[in-house]
Formats: C-alpha cells, structure tokens, sequence
C-alpha cells in the first residue's frame, strides 16, 4: 500500500473547460444566501421616499410636519432640509432631492426614517405637497424644436432676471438653455464618396422601446455612521470603487472614511452602475437620524425608479455595391435622455462601435443627440446600446443583400471582419472568429436551405409561417478603458493547510465570476477547487477594480488572479527546489502536491511545503498581490482608438413561427456560435449565455415598459411581461475557440454578448415567414398583426443633428 | 395600519352567512389570490371583519348530484382541473383551467372566488356560461339557511360587481349534464401561454348533429365589463352547418356584436379582430374534428 502510494504518479489534468457549478449556487439553491433585504442592524431605522404625484411641476410648498409628528417617525427631510447636497449623475444634472421643480414621475420629494416600514409608509401620506403644474414634453423630437418648454431653464430671480451664475456650473444649478443633454458625433471616411459609389442606398428609421433590467433583488442599501463619523454602506452597486469616490464629493467626504460591503447581489445587468438618488437620500437619513437606516424598494418602486434601457429613435442610411461590398453607412440616432443625464446617455460609445467596425465599412458617419424629456431616464443595460444598433445594422444588411440579389449569409461573409484588421475606429482585432461564427450558425441552423424554402412557402394556406433570421455582434472582450484605469487587483494568499485566499476586486453580481477566478488560480497552484475561497466585496479589504461592466471580469479580473496565482506559484518551486534541491524547472504543482515535471512523482504534499516554509528559522508565508492593467488605449476626443485588449463576436440565428391570424410570434429556435476566446467553465459560459438569449427574446417579443405622457403604465410582473419557461426556445450553442493573446487561457469576455442579435435576428425571421418588416420592437401580437394587415405606421424620423 | 378590527372563521355554512347577517361590513376571504395584491394596490379596501371560509365543509368537492355536477365554491383551479368527473364530463373546463395563472395560483385560487371576483377576463367564467352553469347563494335573513340559485350568465354586473347581496354568499356552481352529441371549445387570448390575463377569451358550446349546430352558446371575456354571452352570435350558427360560408358569417357576426375597449393589454379594434379570427379557427376545428 504505502509502496503504490509512494510510485504513484499524478497524471497532468485542467479545469479549463470542465462543467464546474458556481460556487454560490448550494447557498442559492437551499435559500441560505443573505441579500440586502435579509439584513438587519441593531437600531436600524426604515426609509421610504415620497416621489412626485406629477410628471412635469414647480413645487409650490411641501408641509411636512404632520408626518414629523407621527410616533415612530425619527427624522423627515426635504431638499430645504439639506442645503448642501450636490447634483449627481454623469452630467451632473440631478440633485437627489427635489427643490424647486419636479421633471419625471420618480422624482423624490421628501424622505422619512422611521421605526418600521409602515409608519415610514404611513408618514409618507402624511406629507402634503402644492403643486403648479408644467407642460410635459414626452416625445424627443418635440423637445428638440425651437421653442419647446425646458426641462432644465436657467434659474431666474424673483423679478424674473437670469441669475448670473458662476461660469462651468453643472446643470443642476446653471440650468440649459436647450433640452440637449449629450451629443456624439464620429466619422471616418467621407460618406458622400462612398454614396457617390454605391449601386444601392437605402434608408430606413428604426423605433426601440424602454425595457428594463427586473432583476429578482431590488435595489436596496443600508447606510450607517459609526461614532467617528465613518461611513459604512451595505449597497448593491456593480462598481464599488468608483461609488466610493463619488459617494465622497457628493456627501462632502473624504473618501477614505467611507467604506462599502456588497451583499450578494441579486442581479445587475447594469442596473447599479450610476449612483442613484435613493442611495445619496439614505445616507442622509442615517446622517440626521444617528442610527443606521435600511431602505429596500418595493417591485413597483423598482420599476419606477431604476433605470431603462436607451430608447433610441435611429435613422440608418447605407450603400453598397452590386457586387456585395459595403459603401458607406450614415447614422443620426436621438436618444431619449429622460428628465436626468445617466450612463444611457453614453451609450453611443458602444453604439458607434457596432456601426464603424462589425462589418467592414469604408465611410461611416455617426451623430447621436441625448435630449431631456420629462420620461423615465435610461442607464446602462446588458449591451449598452448594442441591441438598438445590431437590430438597425442587421436589418440593412438583409434589406441591401435582398436588393442586390445576393445570398444574406454570403453577403455578410463578403463583409465580415477578420483577424488582423484594425477598424475605421482604430480597432484592433488580434483574435477575430467571425466568420466562423457565420458559417458555424449557418450550417447547424441548415439556415440557407431554410431562408430559400420559407420565402416559397410565405403563400401556401397556412397561416402559420415559419421564418429564419440571422444576425451578429461584436463586442467589447477585453474590458474598455475609459476610465483613467481599466485593472483589477488580486491579493493571494496559501495558509498552513494550502487553503487558497483569493482577494479581489472584482464583485459577483450572479454572473459566475468567483467561480472562473477561482479555477484560473487553481490551474496555476494544481489545486482542486475546493481549495479557494474568496473574498470580493468590502473596499477596505480588496484591491482597487473598475467595476463589473463591459463584460470585462474573466478578462481583467482573470488575469489579475493569474498574475498573483504565477507569483505564488514562483515562490512555491523556488522553496521546494531548495529543499529538493534541483532545479526550479524540473519541478510543478499538480493534485495537491509538488511533482517532478518530467514524471509527475509527488514529491511532498504542498500543505506540508507550506508548514515547512512557515515554522522555519526564516519564516515564510506565501502572499502575493499582481494589479492587471490591459494594453488598450483610450479613445481620441474622435473616439478613436483601441479601446479593448480584445473583441468577441457572435451570431445568432433565430426561429420563428409567425400566427398571421393573431400576430403571435413563437420563437422556435436559437443556433449562436460564439467567440469567446476559450471556454473556462462550459457550464457557467452555457448559463451566461442561454440567460443572454431569453433576455434578448424579452427584448424582442414581450417586454415593453409602456410610457405614456410620461407616466409609467406597467410598472408590475403582470403587465410587464418577462418570457416565461414554456416560451424559451431550443438552444444550439458552438463555441469558436480563437485562443485570444492576451486574455486568461484564451478567453475573452462574453456576459453581454448572448442579448444583442436575438431581436435583430427575430425582425429578420419574421421578414422571411411573411415578407413584412417591422421597424419597431418589441413584436407583441398586436403589433405583428397591425403590421402584417398594412396598419402599422412605419416609423420615419428625419435625419437632425444640432448645429 | 389596515382597518379590520376582527377575524372570523367559521366552521360551517350555517356559521358563515349568520355572520355575515349580523356582522354587516365582511369582507370574504378564499384563496386570497385576488383580494390580497388588490388590497395591497389600495384598489380594494378591506372592511372591518375579515371572513376566512376555508374551514367550511359545505363549499368543498366536486360531486355528481343527479344529472348535475356541483362544483364547491372553495374547489381550487388545480382541483378542478385534476378532477376524474369534470375531465370526462366538462373537458372544456379543465382545458379553462389548465390555461389559468401558474401552480402555485392554481393552488390557492379558487372557482368562487374566480366567480365573485367578477373581472371581465376571469378565466372560468366564459367556460361556466356556455355549459349553462348556475351560481348557487346562501343567507341566513331571519334564523333559517336560504338557498338561491341563478344563471351564472345573469351574475355579473360590472367589474368587481354581481348580483351577490352583500349577507349571501356563494357555495358552489350547478352545471348540468352536457347531453351526447355535446361540443364545447375554449380559446384564452394572452400575450404569452403561461401567466397571462385574457386580452380576449371565447367559449363556444352545443350539440352536434351531422354537421349541424344546435342548443349553440357562444360567450366572450374581457371585450365588456362583464363576461357576456353573444346571442347574436348564437343565433347565427343556432341550426345551420358548420360549412365555410356559415363559419365566416358566425365570425362576422361575432366582431360585429363585441364593443371591447382600448386599454394596455389590446385595443378595441385588434380585439375585435381578435374575436373574428378565433372564433373562425374554433369552429374550424369544430367542424374538422
Ligand atoms: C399572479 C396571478 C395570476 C392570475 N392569473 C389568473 C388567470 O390566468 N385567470 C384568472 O381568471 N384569474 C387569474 N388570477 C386571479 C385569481 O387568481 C382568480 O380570480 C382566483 O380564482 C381567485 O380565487 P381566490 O380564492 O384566490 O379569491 P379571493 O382573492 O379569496 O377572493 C376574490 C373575491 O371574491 C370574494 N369571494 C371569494 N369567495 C367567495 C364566496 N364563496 N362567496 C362570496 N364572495 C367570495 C372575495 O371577497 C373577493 O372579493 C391571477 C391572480 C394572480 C395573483
């Protein structure tokens, strides 16, 4: 026995690639894991904020004393209240507290903190506010007019004099003297040469529609104050860094006296990735109240006061030759701002990219207006503008192919990026499987027989078409950096036992990332999984990261793990090679143990190593920190550059069957072929990526956040309709491994890839079961039948920009 | 923070319509799946005693009572639809059912509180109507147990109001025998197939005869405050054959009879459409089967 066990010898093995379940799953699955709602501090108090009963109204007076005098009631504020609270947001446009002038249905009012939820509640009704009604402004192309009523004058005195104010003020207190929050404009090329060459041009404008995250936790935070006048947060964000300093100049603190704990996080998707009002008013409760305050949304709070995707309104123009090569493309989007400035906005960042580099283009022109409105105001979301462009892009590129007679797959081959090519943009495409991915989709899908047979078949007596439909993406893989930094740090560290330490700044958000981080370390260390813990969620303890965006942490995070795992490992050998004494290289870390390389003999277990090196004359423990920063660039004030250390690709081929006597459209199928780079945890990458699809079939077919004069009609589960098990449809995932340079094992970033093509993808389906195209999302059955009985306006928006 | 000052549970019918006799203000509790999120929403207040009947005996099962099936009211969704009689005898309820909410609904949600309910999209509702169902009520108004029966076609008011008294409550639905020959059909027009409130439904039952129609009831949900039967939708296919010509001229009275509204699930115009299409793909299948 002891003979076996000493000639034993341990065969190499990886976790790269394996089916490894997420090591929160067992807490999830059993009800164990503790989010922000189950949380309670001794002498917490409960928040509730009153929001506006008005879309569009000055504030004539708030009385709030008889919610004061309610027994049970701590503290009640109002912006009279907090005299030094500052705007927040991307442009600084918004203060938490509403002074004089409420803009959208979300604005809050006052605040109350109180001994439970009910008399928060009930104090809330308490509080009476006058109000003076306003013209709202609900449609962008009517905020752009001359003319049109503001929604952030410059403030004017009491004699009605334009109060001079300081010049570089923000927003929030200098006011605008137009509703144009943002604009973008990129250009490379010279588009009029590249109409000039075309045999075709087309132009078209697209609609996309508000939807928004709903993720299963809703948003919470718990702030307190400790005797020293530190502050603690409990606080769902996804970038918990760049909170802390914002946090800072909007409280007026000195940043490093602020600290905050992420408990798991029920969903992001982007949601909490802007600092909200919510968040700033709790902190001044906790601040007025002395005692910690808890302040968790309801579902239909959730839906009225987090954010939406970008509404886009997109006129597309593109060209391209008879013999399939792409012209020129030119875009003017409008996007509709809301009442406040927040990552929405920015998404033509994203966007731009989409239009300049999926496919090659040789001109392209691209001018994005921002405008306020008094709607709910949009933030960042899983794909960050790319759905709207994907679904735009993809239209025109079956809408050219048809017109010059070319096969839909051919066409886009004859246009598709490949590796080694750097973009109008300044991409730079070091690892590229796009096509690939095309052929990969095309042939498990059987899609060109299929297109050719569902066209001959648009006229046969069943009023049940089929359809198939294709379309692909491109996305940012190895982080973006558009922050001074885009790293991550890691801090690593083996006790006595070998039991790993892994310390990041990266936060799991649900997407799996302690898992993948933890196997990245084990590969390097050859320990089982099981020998990670990790530690991710409280700025005092881990390093600085950006935050989770961008699909970005298997990249970044990843390697950043790696980096402290190799250094560990260096220390590791060199101990063991002392004790052995024989060279580093002949010697590797495998099950557990330390092996000769060449043989794979366990030469001692490296729990033992470890005690050895600790309880020694020297001393040693093996600690190790490594901060990643990827080799990408910033962008130009052109916006250009290679923003990302690498880019995925995709493409998505979506079945449908079209009911062209009630407009229900069931999606059938889903065949993706993805560029990820590599595969870490095929059983992770699977989850990411079928969630993505249904998202996305969200997106497409039922989702739709209904604003009407800038009053939210659905905000619940029951009219807000989320796609329910028995709609997913089968899913046919290939992985297109292009062995990325610089990222972890190969792998690039996918957490926002699987969303984007679906509706693109489904618009194109639905045009092959029935010949009709639809310029507007979301395809619910009313508006596929309108759209199929000729009632449907087609959207058209004249191109603009302003001066 | 809510009004109700006191909970009631009684053990019996006889318990129950004497409280609501002497107690006045009752609000009535079965499953709770639609009083709670209503309550909840502020649309509906609680009065000031609250009556959970789930204990009495009387409102519970399913039973064959010579050639009429009674359905408790407290019966849940998920016990209709797994119930031996009403599969063999009222298929059409079942499938009703097997289109209603979720499970965990289902389980809660009862077919009296689905009836006094009263919304215009209950599901059971246009099932019940075409198999000529009648709503059984019970009061106590002076020491002695009265039971009424009435059409459950002739029930419904308005949203949320029927022709309950506010001391009656309801015990149970009577529905007869379908005779042979008997046909009946359910369609649930939602958005999605699983979760989802009407935007339209229609039922359609009679008796089949060499092609031929009879006995035809035809009734319609959520295009009227109530569930309403379409007589001049019956009477356009009452005896004729169900050939192409006759099922267009049935869809067309059908769209035209229905004066649905807009709101955020449908507008009136695609409802409508909605109605004329269904309802000529039901008696396709009707006629094909
Ligand atoms: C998520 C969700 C999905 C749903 N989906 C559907 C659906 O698909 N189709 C559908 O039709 N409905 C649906 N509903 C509504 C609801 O579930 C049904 O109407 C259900 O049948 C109500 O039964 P209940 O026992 O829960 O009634 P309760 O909520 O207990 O009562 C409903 C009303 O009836 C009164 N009442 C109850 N029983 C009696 C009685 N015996 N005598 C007198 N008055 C009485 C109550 O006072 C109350 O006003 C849904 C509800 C939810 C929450």
């Amino acid at each position: 026995m002891n003979v076996a066990e000493k000639t034993k010898t341990i065969q190499p093995d990886s976790l790269i690639g394996k089916r490894i379940p997420k090591m929160d799953a067992p807490e999830k699955a059993s009800g164990k894991t503790r989010y922000i709602h189950d949380i309670d501090l001794p002498g917490q108090l409960h928040g509730k904020i009153l929001r506006s009963a008005r879309v569009h109204a000055r504030i004539r007076s708030i009385d709030t004393s008889a919610a004061r005098a309610l027994p049970g009631v701590h503290v009640v504020i109002t912006a009279a209240d907090i005299p030094d609270q500052r705007p927040i947001g991307v442009a600084k446009d918004h203060l938490p507290l509403k002074r004089d002038r409420v803009r959208s249905q979300r604005d809050e009012i006052a605040a109350v903190a109180a001994e439970s939820e009910e008399i928060a509640l009930q104090a809330l009704k308490l509080i009476k506010v006058e109000y003076e009604d306003l013209p709202i402004i609900s449609d962008p192309t009517e905020a752009i007019k001359p003319g049109a009523p503001l929604i952030h004058p410059e403030p004017h005195g009491a004699d009605g004099s334009h109060e001079h104010l300081k010049q570089g003020m923000p927003v929030a207190y200098a006011g605008k003297p137009d509703n144009i929050a943002m604009r973008f404009d990129y250009g490379h090329g010279d588009v009029a040469q590249g109409e000039a060459e075309s045999d075709v041009v087309i132009e078209d404008t697209f609609k996309l529609h508000y939807v928004t995250h709903c993720c299963m936790g809703v948003s919470g935070i718990i702030a307190e104050f400790d005797a020293s006048g530190n502050l603690l947060m409990y606080s769902n964000t996804q970038v918990p860094f760049l909170h802390k300093r914002e946090f800072a100049e909007y409280l007026n603190m000195d940043p490093s006296r602020i600290r905050i704990i992420q408990p798991p996080i029920g969903g992001g998707f982007g949601s909490k990735l802007d600092i909200y009002p919510f968040e700033v008013i709790c902190v001044f409760l906790a601040r007025a109240a002395k005692r910690p305050v808890k302040m968790v949304f309801s579902r239909e709070e959730e839906f009225l006061a987090s954010p939406t995707r970008q509404p886009v309104l997109l006129t597309l123009r593109s060209g391209c030759r008879k013999d399939g090569t792409l012209t020129f493309r030119q875009v003017h989007t409008l996007h509709d701002n809301g009442a406040y400035t927040s990552w929405g906005a920015t998404t033509p960042f994203v966007m731009m990219q989409t239009f300049s580099s999926l496919y090659r283009v040789p001109h392209c022109d691209y001018h994005t207006t921002a405008v306020y409105t008094n709607n709910p105001y949009a933030g960042s979301f899983r794909g960050y503008g790319n759905l709207q462009a994907t679904f735009a892009i993809e239209a025109h590129m079956d809408k050219l192919a048809e017109a010059i007679g070319m096969d839909p797959l051919d066409f886009r081959l004859k246009n598709a990026q490949e590796k080694g090519e750097v973009t109008g943009q300044g991409m730079s495409f070091k690892s590229c499987g796009f096509k690939e991915c095309l052929t990969t989709a095309a042939s498990r899908s059987d899609f060109r027989r299929k297109h050719r047979e569902n066209i001959r078949n648009r006229n046969t007596p069943d009023p049940v078409k089929r359809g198939i439909g294709i379309a692909s993406m491109l996305h940012v893989g190895g982080g973006a950096k558009i922050y001074p930094s885009d790293g991550c740090g890691t801090i690593l560290k083996l006790d006595d036992f070998a039991h790993v330490t892994l310390i990041t700044g990266a936060s799991e958000i649900g997407q799996g990332s302690e898992t993948v981080l933890s196997q990245l370390v084990c590969e390097e260390l050859g320990l089982p999984i099981s020998a990670v813990t990790v530690v991710n969620n409280d700025t005092d303890i881990t390093p600085w990261d950006v935050g989770v965006h961008a699909s970005r942490t298997t990249f970044i995070a990843g390697n950043s793990a790696i980096g402290a795992a190799k250094k560990a490992k260096a220390k590791i050998l060199a101990a063991a090679a002392k004790k052995f004494e024989c060279p580093e290289a002949d010697l590797d870390l495998r099950g557990g143990f330390i092996i000769k390389a060449a043989s794979g003999e366990p030469l001692i277990d490296l729990a033992r190593l470890m005690r050895n090196l600790h309880f020694t004359e020297k001393a040693e423990l093996v600690m190790t920190t490594f901060y990643y920063e990827p080799p990408s660039k910033h962008q130009d004030k052109g916006f250009k550059g290679d923003v990302s250390a690498a880019y995925a690709w995709a493409t998505q081929v979506v079945e449908v069957e079209v009911d062209t006597e009630t407009g229900i459209v069931r999606m059938t199928r889903v065949t993706g072929a993805h560029d990820v780079g590599r595969v870490l945890n095929r059983l992770g990458i699977e989850g990411q990526i079928e969630g993505g699809v249904v998202m996305g079939q969200g997106y497409a077919l039922t989702e739709d956040l209904t604003i009407e004069n800038g009053v939210m009609r659905n905000p619940n589960f029951r009219d807000y309709k989320l796609v329910t098990a028995p709609e997913i449809p089968e899913m046919d995932i290939s992985f297109i491994e292009s062995m990325d340079g610089e990222g972890p094992q190969g792998a690039k970033g996918v957490g926002e890839a699987p969303a984007i093509c679906i509706a693109a993808a489904t618009a194109n389906a639905i045009y092959n079961a029935t010949g009709v195209r639809i310029y507007g999302l979301p395809f619910t059955p009313e508006r596929v039948y309108r759209a199929l009985h000729g009632k449907a306006e087609k959207p058209y928006w004249k191109p603009w920009k302003p001066e | 923070m809510t009004g109700i000052e006191r909970y009631v549970v009684p053990a019996s019918l006889e318990q129950a319509v004497e409280c609501l006799q002497q107690l006045g203000e009752v609000t009535i509790l079965a499953g709770g799946t639609d009083l709670m999120p209503q309550s909840q929403a502020g649309r509906l207040k609680i009065k000031r005693t609250l009556m959970n009947i789930r204990r009495i005996p009387e409102l519970k099962g399913i039973a064959l009572d010579g050639d009429v099936i009674r359905i408790g009211a407290l019966t849940t969704i998920s016990e209709i639809m797994r119930n031996d009689l009403v599969k063999k005898h009222l298929p059409v309820l079942a499938e009703a059912c097997d289109h209603f909410a979720s499970d965990q609904i289902r389980n809660a949600g009862t077919l009296g509180g689905n009836i006094c309910n009263a919304s215009p999209a209950g599901d059971t509702l246009v099932p019940l109507i075409v198999l000529d169902a009648e709503v059984e009520l019970a009061s106590k108004p002076d020491g002695k147990v009265y039971q009424r029966t009435m059409p459950l076609a002739e029930y419904f008011v308005g949203p949320g109001k029927t022709r309950r008294a506010p001391a009656e409550l309801l015990t149970g639905v009577r529905i007869p025998l379908p005779p042979a020959g008997h046909v009946a059909r359910f369609f649930k027009f939602g958005t999605r197939p699983a979760l989802d409130i009407s935007a339209i439904s229609i039922g359609i039952a009679g008796i089949l005869n060499q092609g031929v129609m009879t006995n035809v009831r035809v009734a319609f949900g959520a295009v009227a405050p109530t569930p309403v039967r379409a007589l001049h939708t019956e009477e356009a296919l009452e005896g004729k054959r169900l050939d192409a010509a006759t099922i267009e001229s049935v869809a067309n009275v059908a769209r035209d009879e229905v004066k649905p509204i807009d709101d955020i699930r449908a507008t009136a115009w695609y409802r409508k459409e909605m109605i004329h299409n269904m309802t000529k793909r039901m008696l396709d299948h009707v006629a094909q089967a």
